[in-house]
């Protein structure tokens, strides 16, 4: 019983102390030269899905919820955030090869089209990232047509 | 009680370590360039080729675990690639290929569970190994092969090291769908 009580206080402890151990921010303030943007041409309409949608995990600008003030909350989602960046970063597309751009550009259409981004469970926190039919269209038009438009804009790192 | 006090440092201690790693940035900076630094020797174009044609070989089969095997073996072939005999515009190519190739070899060894999504990746490699073969050579003669169905009849190409179709995209399906577009020698 005391042993029980124990635990708990220790509990608490943890808890506690792991609120202080938060890591760094995903919020980069400026927009990049190598921003998507400044890439491909992206129509308001797309740009805004894109940021409703993708943006927490694929840009240097997240928007944090309340809850990830709140640990161990707060390191879950910045592993999504770092590993979403490592396969797509729109905050940094311009940087990427022409190969790779069109390369992404063919996967982004088909995890949307297959459901399969935005993440089911960022679905589920989020409503807007629950992408109706037309904009599931749009985005996969866009990201379509898009490997035409890679070649005939200047390259940002080449 | 000391030991709990031991204890949540420890916890603190690994907390921090998983957080410090954190705000590493994308990829994108660490192309890698380098040869590779252990003592097995640095894998050549045939090497490539070989471990490509064993991820099409296996999803020809519909066997997304070997296709796996062989996505993680391409990975490596083209980590530890002998760049010491190419050109200047070779190695300006293979970077630029080997960074796009990679990624798509990862995927394919992630996902020995989807197959489906191991094809996609497959078409967009076969790109670029199409490309490589172009560039570097193959030291073999392969065959570029083009499946009109795959994708909603929007179609895909792959390479091949025999004349006889072997689809790596429908697999046991329609293992013979499929025409040789051109012979690389």
């Amino acid at each position: 019983m005391r042993l029980a009580k124990k635990a708990g206080w220790v509990l608490l402890a943890i808890i506690i102390v792991i609120q202080f151990i938060r890591p760094a921010r995903n919020t980069g303030g400026r927009v990049l030269e190598t921003d998507i943007t400044h890439t491909v041409s992206v129509s308001p309409e797309v740009l805004s899905v894109l940021q409703t949608a993708c943006y927490d995990c694929h840009s240097n600008h997240t928007r944090y919820p309340w809850y990830a003030n709140i640990q161990p909350i707060a390191w879950l989602l910045n592993a999504h955030v770092r590993d979403g960046k490592k396969e797509l970063n729109f905050s940094e597309f311009g940087s990427y090869s022409e190969r790779r751009q069109r390369s992404k550009m063919v996967t982004l259409a088909e995890q949307v089209e297959e459901g399969a981004m935005p993440l089911p469970l960022y679905r589920l926190l989020h409503s807007k990232a629950r992408l109706t039919e037309k904009e599931k269209a749009l985005i996969i038009e866009w990201a379509t047509k898009m490997p035409d438009t890679v070649s005939t804009k200047k390259n940002g790192n080449e | 009680m000391k030991n709990m006090i031991l204890g949540l440092a420890v916890l603190a201690m690994a907390a921090c370590n998983t957080t410090t790693t954190v705000k590493e940035n994308s990829d994108t900076t660490t192309v890698k360039t380098e040869t590779a630094t252990t003592t097995v020797q640095g894998s050549s174009s045939k090497d490539v080729v070989a471990h490509y044609l064993h991820v099409k070989n296996a999803l020809a089969k519909d066997d997304a675990a070997d296709a796996a095997n062989g996505g993680n073996a391409l990975m490596q072939a083209f980590t530890s690639y002998d760049q010491t005999a190419l050109t200047e515009e070779q190695k300006k190519t293979f970077v630029d290929i080997s960074a796009a190739a990679k990624e798509h070899a990862e995927h394919i060894a992630k996902n020995a569970g989807k197959i489906e999504h191991q094809r996609e990746h497959f078409a967009m490699l076969s790109k670029d190994m199409y490309d490589f073969v172009k560039a570097m050579g193959a030291g073999q003669t392969l065959y570029q092969d083009h499946c009109p169905m795959y994708n909603n009849n929007k179609g895909a190409n792959w390479l091949s090291e025999t004349k006889e179709i072997s689809n790596p995209y429908l697999g046991k399906k329609m293992p013979d769908c499929g025409t040789v577009k051109e012979t690389l020698q």
